[in-house]
């Protein structure tokens, strides 16, 4: 039950990752400054005496916005560029909004003071918070896979991620979709931030920890792919409750690694490889 | 046409007049070796510099010897990065990697086997280069580059640093500290690698470079530099006409690493102790590759004078507000301007500027200008 919790929180995280990816070609290090303003956008508003869920959709649509300013102003000059340089971009926009994230708020670990107590769950006690946590995070892919795949919008970004010049000729209006989604990324990036507070303590850089291993669930999962990464965070999930049983330490994220770096020898296209963009 | 213009474009004429004698000079072909000399000469007598005081007003008042020793090193890092992400094109987010075992390999050895930190130096390099091309095999073998070939430089970053976390042979989370030279039989002085003042290690960072930028310079006329440029702007057509990718990126790889871990090794022995977040971290591959981004990818003069307006700027800063956070928001933003504005680096600014002259004064472009501001379309 930890696992597959732990998974649902991997998948989020990660989900933002590879929709940007799956379009635009961009490794967007900048992620986990978004999952860490998610993180205290939700914290601000539970300081406000308001419910931390109502903090949830203000990260996201925070994050949207965030995420299409970002893309106009500095990522579409540069998307015929080569790809290094849209990296570059997004890295110097991780270190920005970081450091910002610190001066504010400072180095310190913060917790949302929240307790809603525990409930069975098939014989195995569950906190609430993270229960719901795993209910928000669920119906959160479920609503994006529906947005991707019957949604005319939707079907156009796929259209973009296959093939930008055919999309182009088809009548997509590239630039927007590009615009739209990375605000898209972003804001699921912020929706996840905001659901690992009810999980763990979390302070600036929980972020970069939670980077690697949205990396190595979207390779994991095949690039792209909304159902592969479900299945990857899953996977890593597992790996992390097994992994920290049966290991000392934070052996799980070697165990995790390892693997990755098995698939790449055996199945360098990802668990659901091959086409990527289904 | 009045006066005032006249005398406007008779100073412009001048100027290129200089430039143009400039470029003849630049165009013999001992220009390259005595500009580098003559660039090395200065640093050596940076440090000296900083005493030096003009109407009340020295370097020291804005650099520390401190900084200009970081600057040196990071630019070490960021040249040894720049032989496989610039010169080869395969933008590695994992050089931390390199760095981080350059670092802990020579502190154990000599920490628990008393070896000289010397020999340290090149164990660590060769195992920084095995590591690489391991890295490099699994990667170039299935043709993984360009984004997935960051990803996967990352893993194996980070799996190195979770894994030093975790051994607690190497001290765990909390790392290594360093030994004293009595404990590999050594007294403090070059032999030992360690100095009683930061003066003596501002020079061997200094010969660190100064290796790193002469294979840089060898390896960028030579045949191997061309055909990495080829790998760099064209792989398929580069395999097409029989160059064997692979290898050559497999090389342009153990070479960066082997240095890399040299950057490692002098920051294990400047500092009294190591960690792993602090050497094998992600920030720590984000500090490598900045320098080299602001400067100029791809070029040997790029990664040095991005290190050096990076150190200069953040110390700068550092000294006008007491506010740590400020020197990071002042990189990414340099990184962001720069990337935005100028991509070709700081130093494509010349290019620039010598071509914006010459059409001021309303000459046709030279062959050389379109040169040197091709960058972009490659």
């Amino acid at each position: 039950m930890l696992g597959v919790l732990l998974g649902g929180i991997y998948a989020i995280v990660s989900v933002g990752l590879t929709v940007i990816f799956g379009v635009m070609d961009v490794v967007n290090i900048a992620h986990s400054a978004f999952v860490a303003v998610g993180m205290y956008t939700v914290w601000v508003v539970s300081r406000q005496g308001l419910s931390p869920f109502l903090g949830l959709p203000v990260a996201a649509v925070l994050l949207f916005v965030a995420g299409v300013a970002i893309q106009r102003s500095s990522i579409a000059p540069l998307i015929d560029e080569r790809q290094s340089s849209r990296l570059l971009v997004t890295i110097a926009f991780s270190i920005v909004i970081i450091a910002a994230i610190e001066a504010t708020f400072g180095p310190t670990p913060r917790n949302l003071d929240l307790d809603l107590g525990s409930i069975a769950v098939g014989g195995v006690y569950v906190i609430r918070g993270q229960l719901y946590a795993l209910v928000v995070a669920t119906v959160a892919f479920a609503g994006v896979w529906v947005f991707l795949h019957r949604t005319h919008t939707g079907r156009a970004i796929r259209g973009t991620a296959d093939s930008r010049v055919n999309a182009a000729y088809a009548g997509v209006d590239v630039e927007r979709i590009d615009a739209l989604t990375f605000g898209l990324g972003a804001g699921l990036a912020g929706l996840a931030g905001g659901l690992v507070t009810f999980v763990q303590p979390f302070d600036p850089y929980l972020g970069n920890t939670y980077l690697t291993i949205a990396f190595v669930v979207v390779v994991l999962g095949g690039l792209g792919s909304i159902p592969g990464t479900a299945v990857g965070g899953l996977v890593v999930g597992l790996l992390h409750v097994f992994g920290s049983y049966y290991l000392p330490g934070t052996y799980y994220k070697v165990l995790i690694l390892v693997v990755f770096v098995a698939l790449l020898v055996f199945r360098p296209t990802g668990l659901f490889g091959g086409k990527s963009h289904e | 046409m009045s006066d005032h213009e006249n005398r406007a474009s008779r100073v412009l004429k001048q100027v290129r007049v200089a430039v143009a004698a400039l470029r003849a000079l630049g165009e013999r072909w001992y220009a390259t070796p005595v500009l580098w000399v003559c660039g090395f000469a200065l640093l050596a007598v940076l440090p000296q510099a900083l005493s030096v005081r003009v109407f009340g007003v020295g370097l020291g008042t804005i650099m520390s010897l401190q900084a200009l020793i970081l600057a040196l090193l990071w630019a070490t890092a960021a040249q040894s990065w720049n032989l496989v992400s610039g010169f080869a094109g395969q933008f590695s987010l994992g050089h931390a990697a390199f760095f981080g075992l350059g670092a802990y390999i020579p502190l154990v050895l000599a920490s628990e086997f008393g070896v000289s930190p010397w020999l340290g130096l090149l164990a660590g390099a060769v195992v920084a280069a095995a590591y690489g091309l391991c890295l490099g095999g699994l990667t170039f073998r299935y043709d993984i580059s360009g984004s997935y070939f960051v990803l996967v430089t990352l893993a194996f970053a980070e799996l190195l640093f979770f894994l030093f976390v975790n051994v607690d042979a190497v001290g765990g989370a909390s790392g290594v500290v360093k030994p004293l030279p009595d404990a590999y039989g050594a007294r403090f002085g070059l032999v030992a690698f360690q100095f009683r003042e930061r003066l003596p290690y501002y020079y061997v960072v200094l010969a660190f470079l100064a290796v790193v930028t002469l294979v840089s310079l060898v390896l960028q006329r030579s045949q191997t530099g061309l055909y990495l440029h080829a790998i760099r702007d064209d792989e398929d057509a580069a395999r097409a006409v029989g160059i064997p990718t692979v290898r050559y990126k497999l090389f342009a790889l153990g070479l960066s690493a082997f240095f890399t871990a040299w950057a490692g090794t002098f920051w294990a022995m400047y500092f009294p102790s190591i960690r792993p977040r602090v050497v094998f971290g992600v920030l720590v591959n984000i500090d490598i590759v900045l320098p080299a981004a602001i400067g100029g990818i791809g070029t040997v003069a790029g990664p040095i004078v991005g290190a050096f307006a990076l150190e200069v700027i953040s110390e700068a800063g550092r000294r006008a507000v007491d506010f740590p956070e400020l020197q990071d928001v002042i990189g990414g933003v340099v990184l962001l301007v720069v990337v935005l504005k100028s991509p070709g680096g700081l130093v494509s600014l010349p290019g620039k500027a010598t071509a914006l002259l010459d059409r001021l004064t309303g000459e046709r472009r030279s062959v050389w200008d379109r040169d040197s501001s091709r960058t972009k379309e490659d």
